[in-house]
């Protein structure tokens, strides 16, 4: 058999990997936000108006973090997009907002509770449910222009046109932006939609609106425009993923859609499986063959993964499983956010077995960790998987520049020789891999407890040994684990894990308590004890999670961490950064 | 008797007098007869007692969960495709608990050979109906005997186009020993449906039985003729055994390796393109 070169083929005895460190720059001036919620039905083009807006506002200067709110449905219900526009960098969203745009009459309604006496809310002209409010409205003739233009759809960049003269924003910017926003047959009419939304702002007086002062950095140059799924897309193909094997599901099909895109420019092949049992095994296939496997789902597809995970776990072939959660159990809520598959995630699967969690929280952990999901399957033989939710897949924000080059490749595969053996016991406990057809030996996985070659056995000593060695490889992960991100100094921990990374960040800057300090997992499992002497030492933890029941801060109660406060949240909602203040504030009056 | 692929110190754990000997054998002359290279070779199966196969044969080996042999072999043909891959399991890990995976499959057209033993019964769970096993089959779970129907493996490979659909008889060696290099030298999927008998636990199916009840294709059956193939494969007194259906079509790894086919541990990707693409954000 010919000599095969593996490209950055590497050993456990190289040290762990590092990952590229990103600091989101910082403008001079004081940061001011505007934070503008837009309501419509699905289908409406909702959608197309948050990209356009986007575009135009960091073409204009300004920094966006955009989010969306929407029903499981195709066509129809009441959806909202939030987009926070500043002079700074922006972390999460807020519930709370300076200005709504009512797209129908059912947007309004829906949104109630998060507008405050100062919203001004802008709605179309003829909608009568507006007739009794009591509320800071303008009304506006958008359907009228549109209708007048061919298609009511065109009120979505009349909207646009209004909101750029409303913010004294450039139009030419914004006319600019059409070209790539709208399809070449529509472009005329959207042109002038937009004209005609921005003269009518001149009509609206005592708007009452904070002014965004301009940037010192210019956002357009030094950041890039993307949702979590496509940093996680990223993040996976410079962890050299070429194979992802998945059934469609909400929240994670984003990451499955980047990775199809991707496909015709890599080498990456691409299969929808019948069902997630397949799809799991379809990676793990693929890894045993050589392959840089993945698969994406939710929790209720990697519910039927779990017998899988334990596969993955016996014949320690590698895997990387990109779970975006969404809210439970069964069905729950489809298109909505919650962190409640931790326990899930760290439970599934029969049998004592190790793996890996990594709970990214902003763009930049997104695409690291993503990178290094299929560095460390491969290093240590496990599964591992890429813990996600729905905001923080969906959610668009801004994205340091990247440097692809600092990411180390490597590939822990072995030619084989005649004597070979998968499962050779060593102090690691981690076992030289080869793959069939990469040398003289012969590969032998087995799911059945095995010895040294892979042969099937009932030895009770040999079972022991080799129940052993899997769990050594635990103690060889634990020692190379993350530590949490800490940041600041004080005597109160706010921990959090995942997608609540920004929502703490920004409620901390906010609260401005110099007791205060935030600590942030990525790496939830496994934790190595050393790393959580930071929490020994605080006079108060609170923990942060979205779901019910406080499932990591049970972890680090295992791991004897003392949890005084927690602020937990199940609605299907991502926390909102100053709703999470308040929650914060009247907790920390009372410690002294 | 000594073979050359014999994996050595091993346990075999089927009991005296197993049709699966006769497969076991028959795997071993087909792969040397056609001097396919065992070191490029990978069986993966279920579990099972005919999963056990995998241990007692030097080639590489899989031996991944029950019903999910096809998933584990479509995607190891993909990612390395000069092996060859076999997927072998039972009547009840491939059409019962994989068998959504057999339909799917057999759509995928990998470049695999799908040896099922049907014995149409369970054997390592201790004699329960599988969903081959024939109305009125009595067992201590199936107690008034089997109301469902049998689970014709042949005419659902059909009714999805398979390239390659097979039955034989372990009982008529040479002619299963025919059909099985028939079914690695075909391009694309192809399904090896072998009788074999479970001597403890089934006593209605015996290898009497299956050679009694089967009947080779006549010279004159047109395997290229989807519809005559569907046709005899619902015929059930006798049960017709040999080459149902056969015509290739482009596989799995075609529609996904264009141009060379290669394994996928050779593969790389070019950074500089990733950050032109990032660069559009």
């Amino acid at each position: 058999m010919k000599n095969t070169n593996i490209p950055f083929q590497a050993t456990l005895t190289d040290p762990p990997v590092s990952l590229p460190k990103y600091y989101k720059q910082k403008s001079d001036s004081e940061g001011q936000t505007i934070d503008i919620l837009i309501g419509g039905a699905a289908g409406s083009g909702i959608n197309i108006l948050e990209n356009l807006l986007n575009k135009a506002f960091i073409l204009n200067g300004y920094f966006v973090f955009s989010t969306k709110e929407f029903m499981s449905r195709v066509r129809g219900g009441s959806n909202t997009v939030l987009l926070r526009i500043s002079n700074q960098p922006i972390h999460a969203p807020c519930w709370h907002v300076d200005l709504f745009v009512a797209l129908d009459k059912n947007a309004l309604p829906h949104v109630q509770e998060r507008l405050t006496e100062q919203t001004l809310i802008i709605a179309n002209e003829s909608d009568p449910v507006l007739k009794d409010e009591q509320r800071n409205i303008m009304t506006i003739p958008m359907l009228q222009t549109a209708k007048n233009l061919g298609d009511i759809r065109y009120a979505n960049s009349y909207v646009a046109g209004l909101l750029f003269g409303i913010l004294k924003a450039d139009l030419n910017i914004l006319l600019k932006s059409v070209v790539s926003a709208f399809t070449e047959d529509t472009q005329k009419e959207n042109e002038t939609s937009i004209q005609e939304g921005y003269t009518y702002s001149e009509k609206l007086k005592n708007l009452s609106l904070p002014i965004i002062p301009q940037t010192s950095l210019s956002p357009k140059d030094y950041f890039h425009l993307l949702d979590g799924s496509s940093a996680t897309g990223f993040g996976c193909i410079l962890g050299g993923c070429n194979m992802i094997t998945s059934y469609p599901m909400s929240p994670s099909t984003g990451v499955l859609n980047f990775m199809a895109s991707m496909s015709k420019k890599f080498t990456i092949l691409v299969e929808q499986s019948e069902d997630e049992i397949a799809a799991l095994n379809m990676v793990l296939g693929g890894w045993f063959g050589g392959a840089r496997a993945m698969t994406s789902t939710s929790g209720g597809g990697f519910a039927l993964m779990s017998e899988a995970v334990s596969l993955s776990g016996i014949s320690e072939t590698p895997a990387v499983i990109y779970l975006a959660q969404r809210p439970g159990p069964a069905t729950g809520m489809p298109t909505r956010t919650e962190q409640g598959d931790l326990n899930l995630a760290m439970h599934s699967g029969h049998g004592d077995f190790g793996r890996i969690i990594l709970a990214p929280g902003s763009l930049e952990e997104c695409l690291n960790y993503a990178y290094l999901a299929f560095e460390l399957a491969d290093r240590y033989q496990v599964p591992v998987i890429l813990l996600s939710d729905q905001y923080l897949a969906d959610t668009i924000n801004m994205m340091d520049k990247v440097d692809f080059t600092a990411y180390e490749q490597r590939r822990y595969i072995v030619n084989s020789d005649t004597n070979y053996n998968r499962y050779t016991l060593n102090e690691d406990g981690i076992s030289p891999r080869s793959v069939p057809g990469l040398g003289q030996g012969i590969v032998g996985s087995s799911s059945h407890e095995h010895d040294e070659r892979g042969q099937s056995t009932e030895d009770y000593k040999v079972r022991e040994i080799m129940v052993k060695k899997r769990e050594s490889k635990i103690k060889r992960i634990v020692s190379e684990t993350h530590a949490p991100e800490v940041q600041g100094k004080g005597s109160i921990a706010i921990i959090g894990w995942g997608s609540t990374k920004g929502a703490i960040f920004e409620a901390l800057q906010g609260l401005n308590d110099p007791r205060l300090f935030q600590i942030h997992f990525v790496w939830v499992h496994p934790l190595n004890p050393e790393h959580l002497d930071v929490l020994k030492q605080n006079k108060t933890n609170i923990i942060i999670e979205n779901n019910v029941s406080g499932q990591f801060a049970d972890t680090l109660r295992g791991h004897g961490i003392h949890i005084d406060y927690h602020i937990l949240q199940s609605n299907g909602f991502p926390f909102f950064t100053d709703l999470l203040q308040n929650e914060l504030s009247k907790i920390i009056k009372d410690i002294k | 008797m000594k073979h050359p692929l014999d994996r050595v110190n091993v346990d075999n754990a089927w009991c005296p007098g197993c049709g699966n000997f006769g497969i076991l054998k028959l795997l071993k002359e087909v792969l040397t007869e056609l001097g396919l290279n065992p070191k490029n070779t990978a069986i993966v199966s279920g579990i099972g007692q005919a999963s056990k196969t995998p241990y007692y044969i030097d080639t590489h080996m899989f031996s991944s969960l029950h019903g999910r042999a096809l998933p584990v072999a479509t995607t190891l043909k993909a990612s390395n495709p000069t092996l060859n891959v076999i997927a072998e399991g039972g009547d009840g890990d491939m059409y019962g608990e994989g068998g959504n995976h057999f339909i799917h499959t057999v759509r995928r057209n990998p470049n695999i050979v799908h040896i099922v033993h049907n014995n149409m019964v369970y054997g390592l769970t201790k004699g329960q109906a599988s969903p081959t096993s024939q109305k009125g089959f009595e067992s201590a779970v199936q107690v008034k005997g089997v109301s469902n129907e049998p689970f014709n493996p042949i005419s659902v490979a059909l009714a999805l186009k398979a390239g390659f659909v097979s039955r034989v008889n372990i009982g008529n060696y040479e002619h299963a020993k025919t059909v099985l290099k028939q079914a690695f030298l075909h391009k694309g999927y192809a399904l090896v449906d072998i009788f074999q008998p479970c001597v403890v636990f089934n006593k209605v199916n015996t290898r009497k039985w299956f050679n009694s009840n089967t009947r080779e294709l006549e010279v004159t059956h047109d395997s290229s003729n989807l519809s005559m193939a569907m046709q005899k494969a619902l015929e059930d007194d006798p049960i017709p055994i040999g080459i149902f259906y056969q015509s290739e079509s482009s596989t799995f790894e075609d529609h996904f390796y264009e141009d060379e086919k290669k394994a996928l541990f050779t593969v790389s990707h070019d950074l500089d393109t990733l950050h032109d693409l990032f660069e559009k954000y």
